[in-house]
């Protein structure tokens, strides 16, 4: 509890803001909010634990462990959002969601943290499919077309368990360059077989509504 | 001269002032004109042709060569404008004759006129650069008689109609039509061009164009072709006959166009007769024809290889996918290569062994045996088939050839990893089916196998045969080991009944058996261990199990007064071996005390008890398939007519469908570690590469052996990124980059 760390003189009174705030929600056992801490921290920022502004957040502490955000990680994250108070972090939330959503390369480093997020085992190298499914309806915006029908694909196809960083990030480029309809695929492009089996399910869906 | 006065006195030579008569030129003149006149008439006998050549010299000397070159060309043209209307008045038939005749005097006349002028033509032509006499007196007839309105037309006429006469079957006066084109080509190759040739040719393609028209409706394939040929040699031979030489290729040309070329398709697609039925049919000769008429115009014979080549696939695939013909494999690999040799024999005897067509009968058969999946199996069935006969005594050299043969449909063949598979389990039942087995006929394949694949590919085949040889060799160790020590030990309560053979194979180089031991019986399990002692005594470190699965015994029998020697395999001696404890067991009872697997013990329980002449055993009840709850009894009443009874077959047969599903996945299997180490091997050296280059690589790279699907390829790639040998790159799609 004594500790303190002094590390940045920078801007102490930033740093000390930011310190108390973390005491604030800190597990008793250890030096880190731990899973009860970040729900009370969601319910005072107003927002759902499992929403994407929370996942948002711990893209910005770059949290290592789901449901956990350690005390540097806390000020990393503060610190980015230039926000010290519960206020002043419920207004960045949104503002941060915006960001992501007009900057490629800010989502494409989102989203990529939303799968390693996933893996809790140490060498952990795949998620599977329900895991991928949950990460993808909260990692990507609504908006996206190809949301919805990949998930349903997911869901239906039985040759795949699980998904490699590979096929999370390869979606993410095929959900940028490829069209709703899918007729813009370039097949002689290597993307992954799965994505190849999702534009042969699509267009056969096309066929069998035509 | 007038020079002479300024220099003064000059010695002037003496000057005879010759008195020219001015009408020297036009009487002398006069002379020849008669004279030219005469010779025209024939009537030339009374020249005297000194004087008239003085004449004309004087002339040229005189300068009046332009008054005898001109009144040469008036008096000429003025005579074949007379000869041209008696030539035009010639009736019908006459006119050529006529033309004829007049032609040929008019050469004689101008060899003569030629004669008399001959000092003309060597100054006074020569000079003004005009045409010399003979030159001249073909002009002029070219002009005045030839090209006359009245004459050309209807010489061209007649000569087209005599030429279509003949060509209808009429004979026709072929000097004459000889003389007449002989004359066309003298007055210039252009003029035979423009007034005959050109028209000639056009009418050909005319009459052909009909006459084809008229073949195709009504003769078959087979007699068109033929009627082709003949037509051609008639038009080399009218070429010969009575036309310049230089027509020939052109006349060949349009008749090959109008009967060949512009009809190739029609005739090749002729229902009962074209191509393909005269294939079917082989009928070498018409094919034959075929090939060197066709090979006579561009596109044609590539029109034959298509069809060929379709046909054969067709075929192929037809033979594959009839269940008839796939239901023994060893007839339908010999219907395969009863199909080649056909095939081969066409192109042999009717296509000059044209490389071209051996190569599209070979793309057409790599094509449709490899629709078949089983192809690698069957193939691998007729060679066991093969080299069984070998053994059983047929003419070695027949099977050799035989295997030969084969080796070619092998070479078509993409999976030649199933293809090994398949091989390797034959040929372990081969080996261990006791029997000896042919060996030089086995390595002579091998051999073969190892020629065409390499050593990688029969290396752990021929670490089968010398597992085989160095098992023969400890077994004689061990039986003499063995002998020594029952002779030493005479009292020998070791009744030694059992003769064990056992063959040692090394774990890897044989087809994976998982099949586990079963129970042998106690006097058999002693021999194993005995055995077994030995073995690791003399091989430490070495680790031995039973394939109980794979071995088979001879065994002596009763049943009731007669006795006989059963062959069967060692489930079933182990099966047998529990009725000299009990009349009778139940399905179950056989399974707990034997512990062979289900499936196996099942089917050994069938060639016991349900193979009539072989039912050792009886089952209750009689029926053809063994159930859970059969019981069987021991058959006393048994009775065979022979002493030795085999029961149970080894033979090597067609795989079921469970079973050629697990071979196929094994397979697939066994590819993945291939496929990725080709694709590791190309990226080690590319560092980077496009998508469609490595599959492209590592299909040419893995060719020997089978032939990778692109998306198994695109599978094992995305299995290396996920294992970080590879990465994407971040900014082209298409590439992949090697992670050291």
């Amino acid at each position: 509890m004594g500790r303190r760390q002094t590390a940045t003189k920078a801007a102490p009174k930033e740093q000390d803001k930011s310190e108390a705030l973390f005491n604030l929600y800190k597990d008793a056992n250890e030096d880190s909010i731990g899973p009860e801490g970040v729900e009370h921290l969601c319910s005072d920022l107003k927002v759902d634990p499992s929403s994407r502004q929370v996942l948002l957040l711990a893209w910005k502490m770059e949290a290592q462990r789901m449901g956990f955000f350690s005390r540097e990680e806390f000020s990393r994250g503060l610190r980015a959002l230039n926000a010290t108070t519960v206020d002043k972090l419920r207004k960045a939330l949104p503002k941060l969601e915006e960001e992501v959503d007009s900057n490629p390369a800010a989502f494409s480093s989102f989203f990529t943290f939303a799968f390693k997020f996933c893996l809790t085992e140490p060498r952990q190298k795949i998620i599977d499919i329900e895991t991928a499914v949950l990460m993808l309806s909260i990692a990507m915006p609504p908006s996206e077309p190809h949301l919805d029908p990949f998930i349903s694909f997911l869901q239906s196809q039985k040759e795949y368990k699980a998904i490699n960083l590979d096929q999370w990030t390869s979606f993410q480029r095929f959900a940028e360059e490829v069209k709703p309809d899918c007729s813009n695929f370039d097949e002689s492009q290597a993307w992954p077989l799965l994505l190849d089996n999702y534009v042969e399910h699509v267009k056969k869906q096309q066929q069998e509504n035509l | 001269m007038s020079s002479g006065k300024k220099k003064g006195f000059k010695i002037e030579p003496f000057k005879h002032p010759v008195k020219m008569d001015p009408s020297y030129g036009e009487k002398t003149w006069k002379v020849l004109e008669d004279a030219i006149h005469e010779i025209n008439n024939h009537n030339a006998s009374g020249l005297s042709f000194e004087e008239l050549y003085r004449n004309a010299y004087n002339m040229v000397i005189n300068k009046f060569g332009d008054r005898l070159y001109n009144g040469l060309v008036e008096t000429e043209t003025a005579h074949l404008r007379q000869i041209a209307a008696k030539v035009e008045a010639a009736q019908g038939e006459g006119f050529l004759k006529e033309l004829k005749l007049r032609w040929e005097h008019h050469n004689k006349s101008m060899q003569m006129v030629r004669d008399i002028l001959m000092y003309m033509d060597r100054i006074y032509v020569k000079h003004q650069n005009k045409a010399p006499v003979t030159q001249l007196g073909l002009d002029l007839w070219r002009d005045c008689v030839v090209r006359r309105r009245g004459i050309r037309d209807r010489m061209l006429g007649m000569l087209l109609d005599l030429i279509h006469r003949e060509r209808t079957g009429d004979i026709v006066d072929r000097a004459l039509l000889r003389a007449i084109t002989t004359m066309l080509m003298d007055l210039g190759p252009s003029v035979y061009s423009e007034d005959f040739e050109q028209h000639f040719l056009l009418k050909t393609a005319e009459f052909y164009q009909v006459e084809a028209q008229e073949y195709l409706g009504s003769s078959t394939c087979s007699d068109y072709l033929r009627k082709a040929e003949r037509r051609l040699a008639e038009e080399t031979e009218r070429t010969i006959n009575y036309l310049d030489p230089s027509s020939e290729p052109k006349v060949t040309r349009v008749v090959e166009d109008e009967l060949v070329k512009k009809q190739m398709r029609a005739l090749v697609e002729m229902e009962e007769s074209g191509l393909v039925p005269m294939l079917q049919q082989d009928k070498y000769e018409d094919l034959g024809r075929m090939y060197t008429l066709f090979r006579r115009v561009e596109g044609a014979l590539d029109l034959m290889r298509s069809v060929l080549g379709d046909h054969v696939k067709e075929t192929g695939r037809r033979l594959i996918n009839d269940p008839e013909r796939t239901k023994d494999p060893v007839d339908f690999v010999h219907k395969l290569l009863e199909e080649k040799d056909k095939y081969d024999r066409i192109i042999g005897a009717a296509f000059n062994s044209d490389k071209s067509f051996h190569n599209v009968l070979n793309t057409a058969f790599e094509h449709f045996l490899n629709l078949s999946p089983r192809a690698p199996e069957y193939i691998s069935l007729f060679m066991d088939d093969q080299l069984r006969k070998a053994l059983k005594g047929s003419n070695e050299d027949d099977v050799d050839a035989t295997l030969d043969r084969v080796m070619m449909l092998f070479r078509y063949l993409q999976e030649k990893d199933v293809f090994e598979k398949y091989y390797k389990q034959h040929l372990a039942k081969r080996l261990l089916s006791g029997r000896a087995v042919s060996d030089e006929a086995e390595r002579s394949l091998l051999v073969k196998l190892k020629t065409e694949c390499g050593y990688q590919f029969t290396s752990k085949l021929e670490s089968m045969f010398t597992d085989i040889k160095t098992s023969r060799d400890t077994m004689q160790d061990y039986k003499s080991i063995r002998r020594a020590a029952a002779t030493s030990a005479a009292s020998s309560a070791d009744d030694t009944d059992i003769d064990l053979f056992v063959q040692v194979l090394t774990t890897g180089s044989w087809p994976t058996q998982t099949a586990a031991k079963c129970n042998l019986p106690r006097e058999l399990e002693r021999c194993c261990e005995e055995f077994k002692a030995f073995y690791l005594a003399s091989h430490s470190g070495r680790k031995l199990s039973w394939q109980t699965n794979m071995g088979h015994a001879d065994m002596k029998a009763s049943f009731g007064e007669k006795r006989h020697e059963l062959n069967v395999s060692t489930y079933q001696m182990v099966i047998l071996l529990l009725f000299n404890e009990a009349d009778s067991l139940s399905y179950r009872d056989i399974l707990s005390a034997t512990g062979i697997p289900p499936a196996d013990l099942k089917r050994s329980l069938q060639s016991l008890a349900c193979v009539k002449g072989k039912n050792v055993l009886r089952k209750e009840p009689m029926s053809k398939d063994i159930g859970e709850s059969d019981v069987f009894i021991y058959n006393a009443g048994f009775h065979s007519k022979f002493y030795k009874v085999k029961i149970g077959t080894v033979s090597a047969q067609k795989e079921t469908e469970p079973e050629k599903q697990e071979t196929r996945q094994k397979v697939e299997e066994d590819r993945k570690p291939q496929i990725e180490a080709a694709v590791v091997r190309i990226m080690k050296a590319r560092r980077v590469l496009d998508h469609n280059s490595i599959v492209a690589e590592v299909t040419r790279q893995l060719s020997a052996r089978f032939l990778p699907n692109p998306t198994v390829i695109k599978k094992r790639i995305e299995s290396l990124i996920e294992r970080e040998f590879l990465e994407r790159d971040p900014n082209d799609r298409k590439l992949y980059r090697y992670l050291a």
